[in-house]
């Protein structure tokens, strides 16, 4: 390496001084510079890049993408390596000056690394600075210190990548020339940080993202990026606060597991932890552990996390509700055997009450209510339910008043007046019916008379025709071929016309006794009737009526 | 040949069974009262009742005037053997009369009023019919008292009710029915006093009597 040096920073120097416009154009004699100056650098840095698969960096017949993949596989480790270190130093001093002490030539890496590689060493610090500043951005930072390199590297890039560069470079440039022995940008810059995370609380997040990365590496996108940054964080200050060579054999016997596997990881941290022991126990397991550490390092967080954390666990508890039995409320139909005593009381039940509720009797009700009645006993209009109005079929038969007092005539005299009627030699005296009857044709007479003196005396009634008309007993519906909508019954006969309710019902197996013999005394009678009217009409003949016709003796 | 020899005053003409021409019909004039039993005097004879005794020397002008007048009927009245005589006189224009004036007393003395008994004097058809209530129903006792009681209704309301619908007239005398009226009427107030004793309610007898006489009436 030290033999490579001299030429090696030739080479540097070289391409630093070459104009800017001169990487527009792609130039090999510049490109295999960039790509010798990386094979020095490369080399140069392989025994502290343990994990390196490649031992040279190849490049020839290589493409600049690949000759940076080599560059990125020996350059990840050593970045995170690089960081940590910074990171114990800044946290203890005094181990810096032990080290410097102790270890000449590896205090002398840094310093070279910065004084002698000149800008580069200073471009790829302050990308590592920048890196810890910007902790929360992702590898795109690193990537672009990567690219930068690259670009050194290998000449064959876009022009994108080397404009972004190039200012970047620009930026640090004007750093690097801020900077001298006394005042250290980079120093600065972490200081201003402590105190900022001091305020804010955002150092240690970023420390923690810091630490989580050297140690996790991929497997932090599986688990929770916060719990994995308070785990580094916890960690880190105690993994600081070890000796050095047991970070060194820790970092060289670091295998899969401490990248992609909990185990080992965790059974390394337990010496480590003081504080997290219990966390650590619980760790294996993903869900609660994640929450214990969240509660313990819960100050720490952001608010989004804060958030996150908060719906968590309202999701866990609303999980657990839904698997245990519902209440008695939310479940379907329920009698009371399967409720609580008395629940139903506390509970506020609506449902539909199907009939009106009653009316609430207030002075106001009650007053209108007199108001009205008084009213209608005032005006006389009650509801009451009235008969409806027969239709007078037949005229009122004239109902024979039976006279219950001894009558004052005699009978003879009650048979001459019979004889008188009957022969007419006197007229009838007329009865009180017959009065009424005669007053009512009277006022009709009068009626009429005036009525008919409006139309002048020229109105002529309708002739009254009667005519008969057969009424077969039959629904219009069945005579007619299409029936109207509405089909009346009314020229049907009506149940009286088909059927009066008179006449012999019975038949005559039904008769009883008694009944056979009404209906043969009614023939009797009837016939005995006629008979009489017969001799009635014979006898009216006779002029001398014959005094022994129906005498006992 | 002759049905009636003996009682016959009138010579019977002997018929000669001759060939061509028969002797002219007799043509007689009707018998008067005397002719009928060969000129002898009739008389009828009618007990009076005890209850009857001071109602007949109340009314007896009203019975005696009548009679004696208009029926051309001797009448006395036997004190000793409390008997009413009637007898025919020489002007007693028809035999029926003495008839007639014997059941004009009669009637009086069963209970019915003169003027009521007065009809059956002027009247041919008038007819008197008694019966008793044990002929229709065997009562005894207050059963007996209470049919009785049915019968007469309260007042008398229900008799005179049957009486005025039926033009009759009714005498209650203790167990015996008297009714005087035409045939048809008798019957029809026999029918309602025989329903009331056999104890249907006067109203029914009413409703029932309502119907009769009106067709009763109607027939005319």
């Amino acid at each position: 390496m030290s033999t490579d040096e001299p030429s090696c920073l030739d080479i540097l120097r070289r391409l630093k001084s070459t104009d800017p416009p001169l990487w527009l154009a792609p130039n090999p004699s510049l490109s295999q510079q960039a790509r010798n100056a990386s094979l020095v650098l490369f080399s140069s840095l392989r025994p502290h890049a343990p994990q390196s698969p490649v031992d040279h960096l190849l490049i020839d017949g290589f493409d600049a993408e690949q000759i940076w993949q080599q560059i990125e596989l020996q350059s990840h480790p050593l970045l995170s390596l690089l960081k940590r270190e910074v990171k114990r130093f800044e946290k203890s001093p005094r181990e810096i000056s032990r080290i410097f002490a102790e270890d000449p030539q590896r205090k002398d890496i840094p310093p070279e690394v910065q004084e002698r590689e000149g800008r580069k060493e200073e471009e790829d610090v302050d990308e590592f600075d920048e890196d810890e500043a910007g902790a929360s951005e992702d590898l795109d930072e690193e990537g672009d210190g990567a690219e930068e390199e690259e670009e050194e590297d290998g000449a064959e890039e876009e022009d994108e990548d080397r404009d972004e560069d190039e200012s970047e470079s620009g930026d640090e440039g004007a750093k690097g020339g801020i900077e001298d022995g006394f005042l250290k940008i980079k120093e600065l810059e972490e200081y201003l940080q402590k105190d900022e995370a001091r305020e804010y609380g955002f150092e240690d997040s970023a420390k923690k993202k810091a630490g989580n990365k050297e140690r996790r590496g991929i497997d932090e996108d599986d688990s929770s990026d916060e719990g994995e940054k308070d785990d580094g964080d916890d960690d880190e200050p105690g993994g600081f606060g070890l000796d050095d060579d047991e970070e060194e054999e820790e970092i060289e016997n670091a295998r899969y597991e401490d990248f992609f596997g909990g185990n080992r990881k965790k059974a390394q941290r337990k010496p480590k932890v003081k504080d997290n022991s219990e966390e650590d126990a619980s760790d294996e397991e993903d869900g609660d552990d994640r929450e214990n550490e969240n509660e313990q390092g819960n100050h720490n967080l952001s608010t989004h996390e804060k958030e996150l954390l908060n719906m968590k666990s309202k999701i866990e508890q609303m999980e657990t509700a839904n698997l245990e039995p519902k209440t008695w409320t939310m479940q379907g139909e329920v009698t009371a055997a399967k409720r609580p005593k008395n629940s139903a009381l506390e509970v506020d039940l609506d449902f539909e009450h199907n009939a009106r509720p009653a009316p609430v009797i207030t002075e106001e009700v009650t007053a209108s209510l007199e108001d009205l009645i008084r009213k209608r006993i005032m005006e006389a209009h009650f509801n009451d339910v009235e008969k409806p109005p027969s239709l007078p079929g037949k005229g009122p038969r004239e109902i024979k008043e039976l006279d219950e007092n001894k009558s004052k005539k005699g009978l003879a005299e009650i048979y001459e007046d019979e004889y008188a009627t009957k022969a007419n030699l006197v007229s009838a005296p007329s009865s009180f019916s017959d009065e009424q009857k005669k007053e009512a044709t009277l006022l009709f007479k009068k009626l009429c008379l005036k009525l008919d003196a409006l139309s002048h005396f020229h109105f002529a009634p309708k002739p009254v025709i009667e005519d008969m008309s057969i009424q077969a007993n039959v629904p219009a519906l069945a005579m007619e071929e299409i029936a109207p909508l509405a089909v009346s019954d009314a020229a049907m006969l009506a149940p009286e016309e088909v059927f009066s309710g008179k006449g012999d019902v019975k038949d005559e197996s039904e008769l009883t006794q008694a009944d056979r013999k009404r209906r043969r005394a009614k023939k009797k009678r009837i016939h005995k009737a006629e008979e009489a009217k017969r001799m009635a009409k014979k006898t009216k003949h006779r002029t001398t009526p014959n005094p022994d016709e129906g005498k006992e003796d | 040949m002759e049905s009636s020899d003996a009682s016959m005053e009138v010579a019977v003409a002997s018929s000669d069974p001759k060939s061509s021409s028969l002797p002219p019909k007799p043509s007689f004039a009707p018998l008067k009262a005397q002719d009928m039993y060969d000129g002898r005097v009739q008389f009828r004879k009618v007990s009076v009742p005890p209850h009857r005794y001071s109602p007949l020397k109340k009314s007896w002008m009203d019975i005696y005037t009548p009679v004696y007048e208009q029926m051309k009927i001797d009448i006395r009245m036997n004190l000793k053997s409390r008997k009413v005589e009637l007898k025919t006189r020489a002007d007693t224009p028809d035999v029926s009369n003495l008839q007639k004036c014997a059941d004009f007393v009669q009637a009086f003395m069963m209970g019915f009023d003169v003027i009521d008994a007065i009809a059956l004097l002027r009247l041919d058809e008038l007819y008197l019919e008694s019966f008793e209530i044990k002929d229709v129903k065997t009562l005894k006792g207050e059963h007996l008292s209470r049919a009785i009681g049915r019968l007469s209704g309260k007042g008398g309301k229900t008799k005179f009710a049957i009486e005025n619908a039926t033009k009759t007239r009714i005498v209650i005398a203790d167990t015996k029915i008297h009714i005087l009226g035409s045939f048809a009427n008798i019957k029809v107030a026999r029918n309602s006093l025989c329903s009331l004793i056999l104890g249907s309610p006067a109203g029914k007898v009413y409703s029932k009597l309502r119907v009769v006489t009106s067709r009763l009436a109607e027939r005319f």
